[in-house]
């Protein structure tokens, strides 16, 4: 009877260390995990501010600016601009090679 | 020499001892532990609320889980008000390190001079300070590495507006608690706030969240709202608008862009804006979002909805000719008359010429209900369905108080007044088949069911008229533009002054759509007070309108409809089939 006793006790002893040991460690995930919660705000946070500074070097007032100044550029104009018809139905290949290749606009003078 | 006590013959302990002693012993000790019985109890069982919650005080802590609030962006998913925290700098003045080097230092980051600064921090019972809030992200970073004792951060959202002034008048702008205050902030302030959600958490000594208590409150961000404006629509009819200001030297300007398929507002911008970031300075001349708050009298650009009415009802046809010499007419005692004397014109060229006298005698052939109805029906002297604060709903006054003279003067557009908006929204009707959808500010993912105001050949006729106008002959030939054909109606009204008319103030419109056989917009244009010497609406808005038209007919890649004489030096690589 004694015996059972001191092994259940010891039991309870051990059990009782584990049990602390655990809240420790769930603490300490936690913890981390926590951590990890706000890095990924501020991430996030992060990511929209410099979508907002791109959105706002890309503006058409910045765009336009610097086109005009820099690189002497100036506003399209239908007589400057080659029009690719796109017909979905188009017959054949025709169609589908005409509107792949906007680019052989040529050169603007 | 010893000398010995024997202890166990000590007269002393021969007394027996009283046995009540022993029992009040034990009685002592008995009444500790149930002291401490009856401690435990008080604080386990009767007092546990009062010490958990004291424990919990002690290491629980409630944490704000803040809402962002919504983004606003254009029809094409551009980012046009967006909330990104910056920190703002505070003080406990008690603890603030007064070294004049590092706080000059200080004053010249924040943008103020030592003295002010100086004043805010000269409180000492205070322990809370406000230094400056929202700082850029750079100028936080400097500061902080200034380290000053009693100087702190503290993260706040600030909305941030990349478009700046050409969107301000739409988009409007929050207060520095992210609170909307003008535009579509303050409209749909609700929607785009969203809710703050909380969390309540045990910290450790270090500081660090060790355990969640209970339930979390998760935030619920804002809603991103979706406008119908494109950015770069936007952007050239701001653009021209303000040259145009500029050039006219005028008092202001705006110029609206409707979808005439969707009834979608494109464009909205007034001239003078301002930059929705920086607010130091604003007056309200700058504030003002003209093309919804100011009513004016549209003059000429009235008169097609009036030969439309005429069309409809069976009265004339574009080619019933009208007899308008000698270019004046008396009404009661008043004489109405028109700057060119013209001798037989058609209906069509009433429009073309921009006759008052011809417009007035089709106009006195009909009921003046008629005529009140069909304007009310597109929408004068009703408040427009933009939600937006402050929008007017012009003046149209009902049909029984008018006098001939009145039903005259309105025929040609004085005595109601209207807002460009408004006007704008009316041409769509000619824009379609004579029928009125409902405007809106946000996208429309569906096409809507319009109204019928007038029929399909009566709008189809109206437009040719209204092309004409911009042809050779007509009164805003400076309308048309490369490529596209266009048709619109000059407006020039005298500008009301208590209760006569400005002599030398004018107000120059034009409302007209593009492309004429198949419109796809409706532009109207607004400059206020040219004084450049030239103010006819032909002249002054006409322009306005040609490059908007342009622009906006390339950015939504519509082909031009009229050949164009190319000016491009192709190097064509033959294609084979």
């Amino acid at each position: 009877m004694m015996r059972m006793n001191l092994v259940l006790l010891l039991g309870v002893v051990l059990s009782a260390l584990y049990l602390v040991n655990v809240q420790y460690e769930s603490r300490r995930l936690f913890s981390e995990l926590d951590r990890a919660r706000a890095q990924a705000h501020k991430l996030e946070v992060d990511h929209e501010r410099l979508q907002v500074e791109k959105r706002a070097q890309a503006t058409s007032a910045r765009i336009e600016g610097l086109a005009k100044s820099r690189l002497q550029m100036r506003p399209a104009n239908p007589a400057i601009t080659a029009y690719v018809a796109y017909t979905p139905d188009a017959t054949g290949p025709a169609g589908a090679v005409a509107a792949a290749n906007p680019v052989s606009m040529g050169r603007v003078k | 020499m010893s000398r010995s006590i024997a202890y166990h013959s000590s007269p002393l302990l021969a007394s027996p001892t009283p046995v009540w002693r022993s029992k009040f012993i034990v009685a002592a000790i008995a009444l500790a532990f149930v002291g401490l019985a009856a401690r435990a109890v008080y604080i386990q069982v009767i007092g546990n609320d009062f010490f958990q919650r004291q424990g919990e005080v002690r290491f629980a802590r409630t944490l704000a889980l803040p809402a962002n609030r919504g983004r606003i962006l254009d029809r094409n998913g551009v980012i046009l008000a967006s909330s990104i925290p910056v920190p703002s700098i505070w003080a406990i003045p008690e603890d603030v390190d007064r070294n004049p080097e590092q706080l000059q230092k200080l004053a010249k980051l924040l943008g103020m001079s030592l003295p002010e600064l100086n004043k805010k921090l000269q409180d000492e019972d205070k322990t809370f300070v406000w230094l400056k809030r929202q700082v850029d992200e750079s100028v936080g970073k400097q500061i902080e590495a200034l380290k000053i004792k009693g100087v702190y951060q503290r993260k706040e959202y600030k909305r941030q507006y990349p478009e700046g002034e050409a969107v301000a008048h739409v988009v409007g702008f929050t207060n520095v608690e992210d609170k909307g205050q003008e535009g579509m902030e303050l409209t749909f302030n609700t929607d785009l706030g969203g809710r703050n959600g909380s969390r309540r958490v045990i910290k450790d000594r270090m500081g660090r969240v060790v355990e969640a208590v209970g339930d979390e409150i998760a935030p619920v961000d804002g809603r991103d709202l979706q406008l119908s404006i494109d950015s770069k629509v936007q952007f050239f009819a701001y653009q021209t608008v303000k040259e145009a200001v500029l050039q006219h030297k005028a008092k202001a300007g705006s110029v609206v862009v409707l979808d005439v398929l969707t009834g979608e507002v494109l464009a909205l911008a007034n001239y003078p804006s301002y930059v929705p970031d920086k607010r130091q300075n604003l007056s309200g001349e700058q504030l003002r979002n003209r093309a919804l708050t100011d009513s004016f009298e549209p003059g000429s650009t009235m008169k097609p909805f009036i030969i439309g009415l005429a069309m409809d009802s069976g009265r004339v046809t574009p080619q019933t000719p009208i007899q308008t010499a000698p270019g004046r007419m008396t009404i009661g005692n008043s004489t109405i008359s028109d700057s060119h004397t013209y001798s037989t014109l058609s209906v069509t060229e009433v429009i073309q010429k921009s006759s008052n006298v011809g417009t007035v005698k089709v106009a006195m052939q009909m009921p003046a209900r008629a005529m009140w109805e069909m304007y009310s029906s597109v929408g004068f002297g009703q408040k427009p369905q933009v939600p937006f604060p402050g929008a007017v709903s012009g003046r149209l006054r009902p049909y029984k108080a008018w006098r001939p003279i009145e039903q005259a003067t309105m025929s040609y557009g004085y005595g109601l007044s209207v807002s460009l908006m408004q006007l704008a929204h009316a041409y769509t009707v000619f824009g379609r088949d004579g029928d009125l959808v409902p405007l809106s500010m946000l996208k429309v993912t569906e096409p809507p069911v319009g109204q019928p105001v007038f029929k399909a050949k009566v709008a189809r006729d109206v437009r040719h008229m209204l092309h004409l106008v911009t042809l050779p002959g007509g009164t805003a030939t400076m309308a048309q533009t490369m490529g596209y054909s266009v048709g619109g109606k000059t407006g020039t009204a005298h500008k009301q002054e208590g209760k006569g008319y400005a002599s030398k103030k004018y107000r120059g419109v034009f409302a007209g759509l593009a492309p004429i056989d198949a419109p796809r917009i409706a532009v109207a244009v607004m400059i206020d007070e040219p004084s450049n010497g030239k103010y006819f609406g032909g002249v002054t808005a006409a322009p306005v309108f040609s490059q908007t038209v342009q622009q906006t007919l390339r950015v939504l890649g519509i082909a031009p409809d009229m050949t164009v004489v190319p000016q491009v030096v192709t190097e064509l690589v033959e294609e084979s089939f």
